[in-house]
């Protein structure tokens, strides 16, 4: 029986450990507590810190002396995880693996393949992006057993936040790699809906702040991504429900692409005074324009004009070879404000990727800086059904980014404004009572909540699947030479489908060969919310993207080996953990089921 | 081991190899001399002291900052790298070493002393009109003094102490 209810957010940057003990008796639970993580913070020295830095860093054979990589649960670690592998991969960047979690979603690279780190040279090692993820969780899954000897991890109730714009194969992924690091069956758990439960936990009072009828609008700007969710609340017998109705898409747009920006901006600066900046004096510079953003965009009105960045000189010349210059507030509002949060009307659209020919193996970064245009192309999607643009009434913010007050101000501005022309009332900013910590362990506090609500009677967003899942069907028309035969769409898992449930397809049957893997394509839509299962859909449009195929393999069992054709359905399921699957089940009540082939998504 | 047989390895053994078997020695409590166990490191004093200026430097920069000759250089110049050795320096020494005051008192106003025995000279320093006794009843803070509650630093390791900072070299 567990003791703890643990929630884990794995981040692109950072990541987080939040439990909460359980006294199973009486049900009763005690507050929601941090863990500190101790990593290496420099070679030889193991710290505790609140979060885990999610890089990892592949030390070469005689690179440390002896034991300077040793952690307390392990004298002789293969990889470095944490603090010092960040510290160490900046002096070194073909060995530090970073951004893994980015991959667990990429489309163009098959993340079980070892292609991490990108730069590394020919002939140096390189491991997956569902490894590297697995290195995270087992340091975290160390950390927590070296100080819970008695209730190790794998005994534990453990929930594990996801984007919510990761569609099934990269959940998927993300389960295999926790599978993989000794972790018992993890509950899957949105991380803005996480946000939003840390919220509800602090705000005991809670349902007093909403009421039936209400939009809640949470974004979430982490240091990778970015997240749209709207959650809305309704009424069902005198209790308050919530419903996550809508998701945004996968945006690998965050805060360090806006830290990078400004150092960017003034690497140029300083190379205008013919200053050329190395590697590490990059760094450097971009540890300050982060501290500089800060510090110029609190909306205090007596915030300075100007911040100062110092680049101290390489080498034994410290003082002589010190670079100075100045990071004007003019210039982070503009690239900041203007470049990542322009006020755009509500018919903004992101500019469209144009995607080359050959695309080079790497991430799918959003092509368009702008978050306010994908928040109205968000909006406009998620309202779409009911005839227009969502209107939230409510706005929970989330992610260290927001630290800046005045990226939040612009926030509530143009939202407010968008609200204003539609003839709707302004948003209600719903407030953490700590809000700076927060925003950085917010996630993994409410995925903690969530974990002790689950199993109680506390208040549950209900969402389900946040889209819909269509296998490709060829077209029965004849080929025409050259052109590919016409796929079209059968609707396989509708909209919103919800934990424990499962929808079978019985009209359907596909005739599979045993002893032969079979393959399905598979698409996802966020935009269509209303096709119902067994729906076909003629025309696969740009409102579909197609996932990692499926496929599935009927062990042959006929003696003679004959070949044996078995018909089958389709069924899908949502785990009460969260996870979709889809399984075969012929008439004689035999099951199969489909897996996610992410090696061939280069095909795709 | 028959006495026979140990008589007689041991008879042509040392004839022929002028060794006694080990067996035999073994067995009637001739014990060749072990070698000594390898000494096991102990650290100096000195290795802490090395240790902590190597971390200075390492996150402060601090020994480059101190052996450079910063004579010729503007006080603007001087005076912006050092607001950033100041803050690196001022981390990495709180870090490894909780600083308190030995008096808590605000410096400039009176103090009060136990009058009845000469204070520890280890902590507290009397200046100006000393009586001869050494005994006071107090006298006015001029400094709160430091002194380090606790030190933590990570262990040795294998590391050469008296190496403060490698030599860095980059591959192009």
């Amino acid at each position: 029986m567990s003791k703890y209810v643990i929630g884990i957010d794995l981040g692109t940057t950072n990541s987080a450990l939040a439990y909460a003990y359980v006294d199973n008796s009486t049900g009763e639970s005690e507050p929601v507590e941090l863990l500190p993580i101790p990593q290496l913070v420099n070679a030889g020295e193991v710290a505790e810190r609140e979060l885990l830095s999610s890089s990892l860093y592949l030390p070469g054979e005689k690179e440390f002396v002896e034991g300077a990589l040793s952690l307390p649960w392990n004298p002789n670690p293969t990889y470095i995880t944490g603090r010092f592998a960040w510290t160490r991969g900046v002096e070194n960047s073909t060995r530090l693996v970073s951004s893994a979690k980015s991959w667990l979603s990429n489309q163009s690279a098959d993340p079980t393949q070892p292609l991490l780190p990108l730069t590394a040279p020919a002939g140096g090692q390189k491991i997956s992006a569902v490894e590297a993820s697995t290195q995270y969780l087992l340091h975290l899954r160390s950390a927590w057993d070296a100080k819970h000897p008695d209730a190790p991890l794998e005994q534990q109730s453990v929930l594990l936040t996801v984007p919510a714009s990761f569609d099934a194969a990269a959940r998927d992924l993300t389960q295999r790699a926790a599978k993989l690091a000794g972790y018992p069956e993890v509950t899957i758990l949105e991380e803005p809906q996480a946000a939003f439960y840390a919220w509800i936990e602090r705000n005991p009072n809670w349902r007093e702040q909403v009421k039936p009828g209400d939009l809640i609008l949470v974004v979430d700007i982490g240091g990778g991504t970015t997240d749209f969710t709207l959650i809305s609340v309704t009424e069902s017998a005198g209790e308050l429900q919530l419903e996550r109705i809508a998701v945004g898409d996968h945006l690998l747009l965050g805060g360090d692409n806006m830290d990078l920006a400004l150092a960017r901006f003034a690497e140029q600066q300083f190379a205008e005074k013919g200053t050329k900046l190395d590697a590490l004096q990059f760094h450097s510079l971009w540890q300050q324009c982060r501290a500089a953003k800060e510090v110029l965009l609190t909306s205090d009105e007596n915030a300075p004009a100007n911040h100062p960045l110092t680049i101290l000189g390489r080498g034994s010349g410290l003082v002589g070879g010190t670079i100075r210059g100045t990071m004007e507030i003019a210039d982070v509002r503009n690239l900041l404000l203007e470049g990542f949060f322009p006020a755009v009307p509500a018919e903004a659209k992101p500019q469209r990727n144009r995607r080359a020919g050959l695309m080079e193996v790497g991430l799918n970064y959003a092509s368009d800086a702008a978050v306010t245009k994908h928040l109205a192309q968000f909006l406009r999607n998620a309202g779409a059904s009911a005839g227009g643009f969502a209107r939230p009434t409510h706005l929970l913010l989330n992610g260290g980014v927001l630290q800046a007050r005045a990226i939040e101000q612009r926030l509530f501005e143009v939202l407010n404004g968008w609200l204003a022309q539609a003839g709707a009332a302004p948003v209600t900013e719903l407030r953490n009572a700590s809000k700076q910590d927060d925003l950085m362990h917010a996630v993994a506090h409410g995925a903690t909540y969530y974990g002790l609500v689950r199993t109680g009677n506390g208040v549950r967003i209900r969402g389900g699947v946040p889209r819909t899942y269509y296998v490709g069907i060829e077209s029965s028309l004849p080929a025409v030479p050259g052109l590919p035969s016409p796929m079209k769409a059968l609707t396989v898992v509708p909209f919103g489908l919800e934990e424990g449930s499962k929808v079978e397809l019985p009209q359907r049957k596909f005739a599979l060969v045993v002893g032969e893997p079979a393959e399905f394509r598979f698409f996802s839509s966020l935009a269509r919310k209303k096709d119902t299962p067994g729906v076909m859909i003629d025309a696969i449009d740009s409102d579909f993207e197609e996932l990692a195929p499926i496929e599935v393999f009927l062990p042959g069992h006929t003696e003679d080996g004959r070949e044996e054709i078995v018909a089958v359905t389709l069924e899908s399921y949502v785990t009460e953990t969260g996870m979709l699957e889809l399984w075969c089940v012929a008439a004689d009540g035999r099951r199969w089921k489909l897996e996610f082939n992410v090696r061939e998504r280069m095909v795709a | 081991m028959s006495r026979v047989s140990a008589a007689f390895s041991s008879f042509f053994s040392i004839l022929f190899s002028g060794v006694l078997p080990e067996d035999v020695a073994a067995e009637f409590g001739f014990v060749k001399p072990q070698p000594p166990p390898p000494p096991v490191e102990i650290p100096k004093v000195s290795d802490g002291a090395l240790q902590i200026l190597q971390i200075l430097q390492r996150d402060s920069r601090l020994i480059d900052f101190l052996m450079e000759d910063i004579a010729s250089f503007a006080d603007d110049q001087v005076g912006a790298a050092v607001r950033t050795i100041h803050t690196d320096c001022k981390a990495a020494l709180t870090r490894h070493v909780t600083l308190a005051p030995v008096l808590d008192g605000v410096e400039g106003t009176p103090q009060r002393l136990d009058a009845s025995k000469a204070p520890d000279p280890s902590r507290i320093k009397l200046l100006g009109n000393v009586p001869a006794s050494g005994k006071v009843a107090g006298g006015t803070l001029r400094h709160r003094g430091w002194q380090a509650s606790a030190v933590t630093l990570p262990p040795l390791g294998k590391q050469d102490p008296a190496v403060l900072a490698p030599a860095e070299i980059e591959i192009e």
